[in-house]
């Protein structure tokens, strides 16, 4: 495992940080999704434009923790704008913070590659809508760029 | 030169001759499209996506999936010729039953029907800790909310970080964190695996 000492000042305030990309349920949903909720900023739905953010609050970082994994991001609180852009085909979306996450301690070091192109370590998640504007649901794991939007 | 989603429109608003010139485009599975994908974004960040469907079949009829979605709004689904289907893998549109939860992403037509360009089937993308690993079963508790995942012969792979996609699972170890991207099974706490990605 990965672990290494946080970028300071955090990353994404010098400019687009490279990462991965997950999706995740909110909102009414059906099968195991179905317990899910709204997220924490309480306007989660799987099928809005909108995403999770490693740093929205003192009490998310304390979970999520990239600075184990040698990456700080900035405090970003609900509803700020990022844009995603898929590594991959370069097709990208702008979301909305509704959540916190990925707990991206947990997967510290993982990298995800298309062809020579990779990134490491899991920065952000979006919803299904999301994702699937830049990539196939079952890809389930893609290298992208994030920047302010 | 005209787009993948106006040929998907005309699939459906111009009957056959769209659905042929769809097929000559070749697939219309979704990764092919993205990369023409990169018009201005028209909906705006945080709402609702029109161009996007979830929830679950109440009754398939010829080419039209009616689904009832989570919020309790009916969408009405059309599957063209180049749509994508996805059900644990690459799957003919039989394979959509009753019950099915799905996401679906296409082109939200005048009279509200949704063109499909990819329908997901029964897709999920949880993750976990593992509990325990038993002959070709994996117990994952995901939010405190026990799922029990199988291991499909011949469709299951594991990642581990950028390696390539392996059918040998034997590296996945108890209390390990791991995501599932697989295919729910209507009605239970299981999960056909597709994909396990591991850290490492």
């Amino acid at each position: 495992m990965a672990r290494s000492k946080a970028t300071d000042p955090p990353a994404d305030l010098l400019g687009p940080v490279q990462g991965e990309v997950s999706w995740f349920c909110c909102g009414t949903a059906w099968g195991p999704c179905s317990s899910t909720g709204k997220g924490a900023c309480g306007t989660c739905n799987s099928g809005s434009l909108q995403h999770a953010w490693p740093n929205t609050s003192d009490a998310c970082w304390s979970i999520t923790r990239p600075d184990r994994c040698g990456v700080s991001l900035s405090r970003r609180t609900c509803g700020y704008r990022h844009r995603v852009t898929a590594l991959c085909s370069g097709a990208s979306v702008v979301t909305a913070i509704a959540d916190c996450g990925p707990q991206t301690d947990l997967f510290c070091g993982e990298r995800s590659c298309c062809g020579a192109t990779c990134a490491d370590n899991r920065l952000i998640d979006l919803t299904p809508a999301a994702y699937s504007q830049i990539a196939s649901l079952s890809s389930g794991l893609r290298p992208v760029e994030i920047s302010s939007a | 030169m005209r787009s993948r989603r106006d040929v998907l429109r005309s699939a459906v608003l111009g009957g056959g001759a769209g659905v042929v010139a769809a097929t000559a485009m070749g697939s219309l599975g979704p990764e092919a499209a993205f990369a023409a994908q990169k018009t201005a974004q028209k909906v705006e960040p945080g709402a609702p996506d029109p161009d996007f469907a979830e929830g679950r079949i109440r009754s398939i009829k010829d080419n039209t999936l009616l689904v009832l979605g989570s919020n309790l709004v009916f969408h009405t689904i059309r599957v063209v010729d180049g749509t994508s289907l996805w059900k644990l893998g690459p799957v003919p549109f039989d394979a959509a039953r009753p019950g099915d939860g799905l996401y679906a992403r296409g082109v939200r037509m005048p009279d509200g029907m949704l063109a499909a360009e990819s329908v997901w089937l029964n897709i999920v993308n949880i993750r976990g800790h593992i509990k325990n690993i038993a002959g070709q079963t994996l117990r994952l508790d995901h939010n405190g909310h026990e799922v029990l995942c199988h291991v499909v012969p011949g469709k299951s792979v594991a990642i581990h970080s950028e390696s390539p996609p392996t059918a040998d699972l034997s590296m996945l170890k108890v209390s390990q964190h791991v995501q599932i991207l697989g295919a729910w099974r209507p009605d239970t706490n299981e999960v056909d695996i597709a994909t396990v990605f591991s850290p490492h």
